[in-house]
């Protein structure tokens, strides 16, 4: 075990409808993770709304702390740096962590490293018991996001392709709406997949240029798919529209992953994300290294994890920064 | 016992640090005013200023809102990584209060957009149009929403000041003077007086 007094990097995050915190040492061994996601208040709308969620940020941000604090056995005293999700995400939730993380760092006089949140998913890649060495070809895909990064070092990343239209995460949540099933819509797709034939209905994958991807008609396909079915019936095929779904938006991932591990000579794949927790997507790509699920969705320990090798904003320079909505 | 007060629902955040003496006289060591995202800068400068370290600090006096609903939460966040830190109390204060008491005698009028107005009706704090304001005639109205719709509340017979009289700021002495017992930090709600929009509609 190790003693407190080590020092430890406070991570905060709140760029969506996760508010989190995490305490991980400079060695990224994960101390403490709590996460508190909003995901139930937010099911009845279909999807986060902003105002809400930002209010529920300001109503736990400091609970987390405290609890990950608590879990880790340790105090503000053994902690020498606060990492917090600078962007992108939603403008007024990020501004809940932001404020709160400026404050406690300007109150101990301690360095701040704002994280984008994308090099934070990447991150959770990073952290013990099994972190993962660059280079490797990254697919980070979520709710928000996805896009394909040639990560070379711990700080340098190439972006080879990213979304045209809809993340992957808003295709599952989308098709879960058109299915009538719940929010979030990954996981109840996934999960009335694995009763489905996935081949009962043949869904488009958007053939685009490079290494982006597209799939706002697969959202259309599955529309006119279940648009002619009445209720009985949609009771009687949703798993195998779900399992037919989920695995065109698996086949366009794992196509364009195959692909650029193809083009970069890159050996080592892995996936990042909420998406990441698929299932379909962790079995079709076996020979990826996928974060560990509790690590796929919105944490801070992966936040915590990005400053290991971001740049520390020194007081009090960092007192007047501001969050942003998009890179 | 030095008190940290800020403000941070208005386009204006204020700030100010002020000691209260044990004969409960206050007396105002610095006053800041800028945007809520910078806030803590302010803050910084005015610690500074008097020499002080955060860790001098007794108690916070945080304006709740009504106004900005992000620019509320800025403040509010602020207060609560301030409270956890530090292990500070502390009090909210109503920004109309706030406004009203740096302004004796005047309708405070915050702009709460969509063209409405917060304003305080038997001290219990609204939102109406502009124009269902009540005052009486030459009532003076202060505040970003007096500001907004001046020429519509002059022409019902009120007076604005010019937009530049520091009446229009909620200003964050007035938050330590209104201050009541301190308590938990996290306890402080804003004053949001609406309900977000797709819960209305969900409703
Ligand atoms: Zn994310």
């Amino acid at each position: 075990m190790e003693g407190p007094g080590r020092p430890l990097i406070l991570g905060i995050e709140t760029s969506c409808d996760e508010t989190a915190a995490a305490l991980v040492t400079d060695e990224g061994e994960i101390r403490s993770s709590v996460v508190s996601s909003q995901a139930e208040l937010h099911a009845r709308f279909g999807g986060v709304v902003p105002e809400v969620a930002s209010r529920r940020h300001l109503e736990l941000v400091t609970p987390v702390i405290r609890e990950a604090l608590a879990e880790a056995e340790a105090t503000l005293e053994d902690v020498d740096r606060i990492a917090v999700t600078r962007g992108p995400g939603l403008i007024g939730a990020l501004l809940v962590g932001l404020a709160a993380a400026k404050a406690v760092a300007w109150s101990r006089r301690l360095p701040l490293v704002p994280v984008d949140h994308l090099d934070g998913h990447v991150a959770s890649l990073y952290l013990q018991p099994d972190p993962l060495e660059p280079p490797f070809l990254c697919l980070l895909a979520s709710g928000g996001h996805t896009m394909l990064l040639d990560v070379r070092s711990h700080t340098e990343q190439q972006q080879l392709g990213s979304t045209l239209d809809d993340a992957a995460g808003e295709a599952f949540d989308k098709g879960a709406r058109l299915l009538g099933l719940g929010y979030p819509g990954g996981r109840e797709i996934d999960r009335l997949a694995r009763g489905g034939d996935p081949d009962a209905y043949h869904f488009p994958v958007a053939r685009v240029p490079g290494f982006d991807f597209s799939f706002s008609g697969l959202k259309t396909a599955l529309l006119y798919a279940v648009r002619g079915l009445g209720e009985e019936e949609l009771e009687a095929r949703r798993a195998d529209l779900a399992a037919s779904y989920q695995h065109a938006i698996v086949r366009a991932l794992v196509e364009r992953v195959r692909e650029a591990a193809k083009q970069t000579g890159r050996e080592r794949i892995a996936i990042v994300g909420g998406v990441a927790a698929n299932s379909e997507l962790r079995a079709a790509l076996p020979e990826a290294t996928a974060a560990p699920l509790a690590l796929c969705t919105d944490n801070a320990a992966m936040i915590a994890s990005a400053a290991r090798w971001a740049d520390a904003v020194p007081y009090p320079r960092y007192l007047a920064l501001d969050a942003y909505a998009s890179r | 016992m030095l008190t940290l007060a800020f403000d941070t629902a208005t386009a204006v955040a204020t700030s100010a640090l002020v000691d209260t003496g044990s004969s409960g006289h206050l007396e105002v060591l610095g006053e800041r005013c800028s945007r809520a995202q910078t806030l803590l800068e302010d803050v910084d400068a005015l610690l500074r200023q008097a020499g002080a370290h955060p860790s001098d600090l007794d108690r916070l006096a945080v304006g709740l809102g009504p106004g900005s609903f992000t620019g509320v939460r800025i403040g509010l966040a602020a207060a609560r990584g301030l409270a956890l830190s530090l292990d500070l109390p502390g009090s909210g204060v109503s920004t109309l209060a706030a406004l009203a008491a740096g302004a004796p005698r005047a309708v405070p009028v915050i702009d709460a957009k969509r063209r409405e107005v917060f304003t305080l009706l038997d001290g219990e704090p609204r939102v109406l149009a502009p124009q269902e304001l009540p005052f009486d005639e030459g009532a003076v109205c202060v505040g970003d929403g007096a500001k907004r719709y001046r020429s519509l509340l002059e022409e019902h017979g009120a007076v604005v000041p010019p937009d530049d009289d520091e009446r229009h700021l909620p200003r964050a002495r007035f938050h330590a003077s209104l201050a009541g017992e301190p308590g938990p930090v996290d306890d402080l709600e804003p004053l949001y007086l609406r309900v977000p929009d797709a819960e209305r509609n969900v409703s």
